[in-house]
């Protein structure tokens, strides 16, 4: 069975068991939303409940993104004094239990990304240099599929001939072109998409990226060669399965996927809301290139 | 309320107002999608030398129209932005449009109209400014583009890739005016180019949500075939330097929009500003704004993850000063 299928069957099950009476007998299709003329309707509030933005890959909790590095002593376990686990950069420490990593399996099918070898190390170099490489850190276009398993929400506008995919963090926006458009004409950050439908799928085909985004914030990168085909399928009324199949000649060695589930904000009342994050990261960016930084009322030598 | 028709003129000479029956969206709301972009000769006040009249005369209008011809003649012709930019400020919706107006080319003529400012409300066609808010406008224009530049706080909203203003967003962007509207039930969604100020404004009955922001909490609604728009709950930015006093972000600002597709090219956009701390009474501008081929593109704008003129803006002025 496809991966995909299982997922639908576990939703469906899901549902079954919560409204056992109400959907016996109803299939997938018969649950999901419809735009007045058929189609799926995509329409709502997204947001995911993962830790892939901390880390595509399975990885363990730890209490920092950046870590002082470590020697272990050579002597048998227990024959000299204690020595610390992994302690935090300095300019993380204060924040404790806050600026902690939360452990995670993964969203990477087979958890395997199959870097070329001088990637795997430069992804490793990434990592070891987040803190002041990741894009994120100074609210850069995040890119795709990175925006979409950012911890904020995203909405999706679809209506009777466009789409749009807006998100809350930097407050980038995707048009989704339903029609042939060409080429982008220009790199970007967020990518040139073009979308169609496959049954109840929306598949997005994404590319004319600039190469300057990360997956991650582990460092896990890609370069100007990215090809990213997302599928968006609704499996319940208030989820999406989401899967992207990302391909790069110049740094993988073949095509892989990753895929998790989209969850609906069912509050009443939710809107996006602005995270307009340039405003927070001007001091660190730009503090220390002018006569004065606001931050310290101090003239900069 | 201003007058609900624009009084339009176009080079054709024929009113372009008609009856019109707008075109619906498959679940039934009126259909305003597409790419939007205001494009006329209109200023936003009435020059001074204009005074009391609210229209400009056949043989005004022609001298505008042919200007506007020679411009874009002048563009198609490849002359830079510096001989392009010679037409007066006060003739031009676009500030200092002698810098960089290569960016601002509008690729043909701009319509002329025969009003003499966008404003119809207070009938002169001037913004009622405070007194406070008119030196903030005085100081703000002496120190444009002169500075001094000592932090990242000295340059405007625009120029550190924020946002110019809620207010602005629907007709100006000289370098990227383009307005995308998209519609899906139960929202209106207005993706400007510049900035890539995004609105999601929620349709039919809905609170505001009570979150302050730069670009407002919205909710819309239909009323017949016309889109209103009311936005509150804007932070207060007033501290920042802004590229227009008038459109600022304050805590007392309050929009009121109003869309309506007179036909089919035309979106009669009328903007009622009311904010007791930069006008002394609310005012209004009366804007047509002008459907693009759906051929248009909105492009990504990444204003800040290119922002090198700041840097280098700053570094100029360390420079500066080390040489005093």
């Amino acid at each position: 069975m496809h991966i995909g299928d299982r997922s639908k069957t576990f939703f469906v099950f899901a549902l079954l068991s919560i409204n056992g009476s109400v959907l016996w007998g109803q299939s997938i299709e018969d649950v999901t939303p419809k735009m007045v003329d058929g189609r799926p309707n995509l329409n709502g509030i997204w947001q995911v409940l993962n830790t892939a933005n901390y880390d595509l890959q399975g990885h363990t909790a730890r209490p920092a993104m950046a870590l002082m590095p470590t020697t272990r002593s050579d002597e048998p376990p227990g024959t000299n004094r204690a020595t610390p686990g992994a302690l935090p950069l300095s300019e993380l420490r204060s924040l404790g239990a806050v600026g902690g990593v939360p452990a995670g399996q993964g969203v990477v099918v087979g958890n395997i990304i199959p870097y070329q070898p001088w990637a795997a190390a430069k992804q490793i170099e990434n990592a070891e240099n987040w803190l002041t490489r990741d894009p994120e850190i100074k609210c850069f276009l995040p890119g795709v599929p990175r925006a979409t398993y950012m911890p904020y929400p995203f909405q999706i506008l679809q209506g009777a001939n466009q789409i749009l995919i807006a998100y809350e963090f930097a407050g980038a926006t995707r048009t989704i072109h339903m029609s042939d458009v060409g080429r982008s004409p220009s790199p970007t950050w967020m990518g040139w998409s073009v979308g169609h439908w496959e049954g109840e799928t929306l598949v997005v085909d994404v590319t004319g990226f600039n190469g300057q985004t990360w997956f991650d914030r582990s460092g896990n990168f890609h370069s100007e060669a990215l090809h990213v085909v997302e599928r968006y399928t609704p499996v319940s009324p208030h989820h999406l399965i989401y899967e992207a199949t990302i391909e790069d000649s110049n740094v993988f060695t073949k095509p892989w996927k990753i895929r998790m589930p989209l969850y609906r904000r069912l509050e009443s009342n939710k809107q996006l809301l602005e995270y307009e994050c340039v405003e927070f990261v001007e001091q660190l960016m730009y503090g220390q290139l002018g006569l004065n930084d606001p931050a310290t009322e101090q003239r900069n030598e | 309320m201003a007058s609900s028709v624009i009084v339009a003129q176009n080079l054709m000479g024929e009113d372009a107002i008609s009856s019109w029956e707008s075109p619906r969206t498959p679940w039934g709301d009126p259909d305003i999608e597409g790419i939007w972009r205001y494009e006329a000769t209109i200023p936003l006040e009435r020059p001074d030398r204009l005074q009391d009249r609210a229209f400009l005369t056949d043989e005004e209008v022609a001298t505008i129209a042919l200007v506007e011809e020679e411009r874009a003649m002048a563009r198609l012709n490849g002359l830079d932005g510096v001989d392009v930019g010679k037409i007066t400020l006060e003739e031009s919706p676009i500030r200092y449009n002698e810098y960089n107006s290569f960016w601002q080319d509008h690729g043909r003529p701009r319509q002329v109209y025969r009003q003499t400012s966008l404003i119809s409300d207070p009938p002169n066609g001037k913004l009622p400014y405070t007194d406070d808010a008119r030196e903030a406008v005085v100081r703000s224009t002496a120190r444009y583009g002169v500075g001094p530049y000592e932090s990242y706080l000295d340059p405007d909203t625009g120029e550190r890739c924020l946002t110019d203003g809620a207010a602005i967003m629907m007709w100006q962007g000289p370098n990227g005016g383009h307005n995308r509207i998209v519609q899906s039930p139960g929202y209106v969604t207005i993706v400007h180019e510049e900035y890539q100020d995004r609105r999601i404004i929620p349709i039919g009955g809905q609170p505001h949500r009570g979150v302050k922001q730069w670009l407002g909490d919205s909710v819309g609604r239909w009323e017949d075939d016309v889109l209103i728009v009311e936005t509150i709950n804007f932070l207060d930015k007033t501290n920042y330097e802004w590229a227009n006093i008038w459109s600022r972000s304050s805590d007392a600002l309050r929009l009121v929009e109003r869309f309506e597709r007179v036909d089919p090219q035309t979106i009669e956009y009328t903007l009622t500003v009311e904010d007791p701390k930069t006008f002394t009474r609310p005012w209004t501008a009366v804007i047509p704004i002008f459907k693009l081929p759906d051929s248009t593109h909105i492009f990504e704008y990444a204003c800040h993850e290119g922002n090198y003129a700041l840097s280098n803006i700053l570094s100029a002025g360390r420079a500066e000063a080390a040489n005093d």
